[in-house]
């Protein structure tokens, strides 16, 4: 944890989520709860502000509204705000605010020797309480410019003292143990709102309680009239007696599982394809999301957003298997390649790789590709790697 | 698509229990729709009607190249209004719930290719007939569909178990709607159903299977599926809608010179 790279952050209390981790801070509203127990993980482990976004992502932007996300790297900090967040940015070269226009996805901006950041969620309270590692409920979060007085507008005193992010030391003030110190005491008293169940834990390393396996609450259970909030299951009149007996219960967040299991999950956003795929019947096709590739390729149980594109490849001989073989771009360590999987093919495929005696791909393990490397699927039909 | 021709059935029944049948569905060739509302006092037969009604909207200017996204766009519009209506609501009634779960079926050109793209949402389900076999498409939105993917319970124990009404996504519900689609190839889709859990909790599969396989009318084996699961109990509204592609030759190499020469001796064309 080095905390010496990091401003000095406070804020008030409110029912937005703050997961702060020692490079990237990602503030989200109540209704994200299901997102940041996974965010936390990541952030926790000193998830880059690439990783964080990406995982942010996952579930796609249809579902997330608003959200902020900073993070400082070594010499400027990186600022993202969606939907409602607006964020005040003092740097040397002056004052900005930054707000996402009306129907834009998001406004972004990396802003060198920032002084202060003030992100305001829901009303402007004063930020009264030091944010350090961890979860907490916030209002309103103010990264630098702290200590001198708590509801202070951030730019003056910023301004004036330029106390860089980047410099490795830039004020003695905070001791290496501060952080343990300050996040036992208002992080977790904000987070026991949240969650009456857990008693307030000591300064530890897992200031989490997130993934403890307690029933989901979606924001204030007193006033959820939600389906899939607290609806009590079964017993519940309210709903047990209504239509077919079908009632609604608790969202699962963990119900999307990868296409097979043990993988990582595809990104499902992709900025540039990872390469290009020359099929020997002719068709070129990018590797921007998943592709599925066979006899007559059948294709499951994607979101709207995520269509795989699915090529259907001549097969007189039946060599091919209706879903023969997936490639897709690579998640965690393969990113930014593409990656291949035999769906569990009747005849398998064979990969060469460069300068490789040629290989039979195992059912359901997945492979990466470098450019030159072909794939064999049968009945002459061959794919071949290049570069994007 | 214009040579794809599509034959159809539809049946619904309140069943033997309930006294509003809050399912609801569509056919406008080549939109397909079931839909099994929740929520009493006029909820959940709405909630499922507003689905119906926005994809119908859908069939009457559909572009089958944009069919996904069309798709998308009909669940979106069905889940505005179903929050509305609910908010509405609950403004005098607290506490007031109206959802529904939803399959849907339309013909898209992917490709320039037809295909089925399919939508679900909670517990009503997707079968196709291939290969003269049938098989679940959808996978349940569903607690009992959790604990089978956990190993915690197998089908068997699902079909007894307490929470097994029990659905994890729905329109309605303020978290958002995630559908999960399919995209399969139109030869690789004998016949399709699409039914609400009236139907799949009261019958086996097994017997599902035996209506489809042996009634060739479509009209005719909707409707004994849906007097099946009354006979059984009709412990719940019961809906199915089954749709036969005409004229598409099974064929799975899709070596398009043999499937015409198959169609053609089939239709005692060119001899």
């Amino acid at each position: 944890m080095s905390s010496e790279d990091r401003l000095e952050a406070r804020f008030a209390t409110g029912d937005w989520y703050a997961v702060v981790g020692d490079h990237v801070t990602v503030l989200l509203p109540a209704s994200q709860r299901d997102r940041v127990a996974g965010l936390w993980d990541l952030a926790d482990s000193g998830g880059t502000a690439d990783a964080v976004l990406d995982a942010l992502l996952a579930g796609g932007l249809s579902s997330l509204d608003h959200f902020a996300l900073v993070a400082r790297g070594d010499d400027s900090t990186r600022l993202i705000v969606r939907g409602l967040p607006t964020a005040t940015v003092s740097a040397p070269s002056g004052e900005e605010v930054v707000t996402a226009a009306v129907g834009t996805a998001w406004a972004e901006r990396v802003i060198p020797g920032v002084t202060s950041i003030r992100v305001t969620l829901a009303g402007d309270g004063d930020v009264e309480h030091a944010l350090t590692p961890g979860l907490a409920r916030v209002s309103t979060v103010e990264f630098g410019a702290a200590s001198t007085a708590a509801s202070a507008p951030s730019t003056a005193s910023g301004t004036s003292e330029p106390v860089m992010a980047v410099e490795p030391e830039p004020e003695p003030e905070p001791e290496p143990e501060a952080p343990a110190d300050l996040r036992s005491q208002p992080v977790m008293a904000a987070e026991s709102e949240a969650l009456p169940e857990s008693p307030a834990p000591p300064a530890a390393p897992e200031p989490a309680p997130v993934p403890a396996p307690q029933p989901l609450s979606f924001g204030d259970p007193g006033d959820d009239p939600t389906l899939t909030g607290e609806t009590p299951v079964v017993e519940d009149d309210e709903w047990a007696d209504r239509d077919g007996q079908t009632v609604a219960g608790h969202h699962a967040p963990d119900f999307d599982r990868p296409p097979i299991p043990g993988q990582e999950i595809a990104p499902e956003v992709v900025s540039q394809p990872v390469a290009s795929l020359v099929f020997s019947t002719g068709d070129v096709v990018t590797v921007d999301r998943t592709v599925l590739v066979g006899r007559a390729p059948e294709a499951r149980r994607f979101a709207s957003h995520d269509q795989p594109h699915v090529v259907t490849v001549p097969s007189p001989h039946q060599e091919i298997s209706s879903t023969h073989l997936e490639i897709r771009p690579g998640a965690g360590a393969d990113h930014g390649s593409a990656i291949a999987t035999d769906l569990g093919s009747t005849n398998g495929t064979v990969l060469a790789l460069p300068g490789l005696d040629p290989e039979d791909l195992k059912p359901g393990i997945a492979v990466s590709l470098v450019p030159g490397a072909v794939l064999d699927l049968g009945d002459g039909v061959t794919i071949q790697v290049t570069n994007p | 698509m214009k040579n794809v021709d599509l034959h159809h059935g539809a049946a619904s029944d309140v069943g033997l229990v309930r006294k509003v049948n809050e399912d609801s569905f569509l056919v406008a060739p080549p939109v397909f729709v079931v839909a099994d509302g929740m929520g009493g006092h006029s909820g959940g037969d709405v909630a499922s009607q507003m689905v119906v009604e926005e994809f119908q909207r859908l069939a009457e200017a559909y572009d089958p190249s944009r069919g996904a996204e069309q798709v998308a766009d009909a669940f979106g519009r069905a889940q505005a209004r179903i929050i509305d209506y609910g908010n509405a609501h609950r403004a005098i009634t607290p506490g007031w719930h109206a959802g529904t779960t939803a399959v849907v079926a339309v013909l898209v050109e992917d490709d320039g290719v037809a295909k089925w793209l399919l939508a679900n949402l909670g517990d009503s389900r997707i079968y196709r007939i291939t290969e003269g076999r049938l098989e679940q498409v959808s996978v349940d939105h569903s607690v009992v569909q959790e604990l089978i993917d956990a190993g915690a319970i197998t089908a068997e124990e699902a079909a007894v178990h307490p929470e097994r009404h029990v659905i994890t996504r729905a329109l309605g519900s303020p978290e958002g709607i995630h559908p999960d689609f399919f995209l399969l190839p139109l030869g690789s889709v004998e016949r399709l159903l699409l039914c609400s859990d009236g139907v799949t909790g009261m019958i086996e599969d097994t017997e599902i299977e035996e209506i489809l396989e042996s009634v060739a009318d479509p009209r005719d084996a909707a409707d004994r599926l849906v007097r099946a699961a009354v006979a059984a109990g009709g412990r719940d509204n019961a809906t199915a809608v089954v749709v036969d592609v005409v004229g598409l030759v099974k064929d799975a190499s899709y070596d398009s010179q043999r499937q015409l020469e198959s169609l053609e001796s089939k239709l005692g064309g060119r001899q």
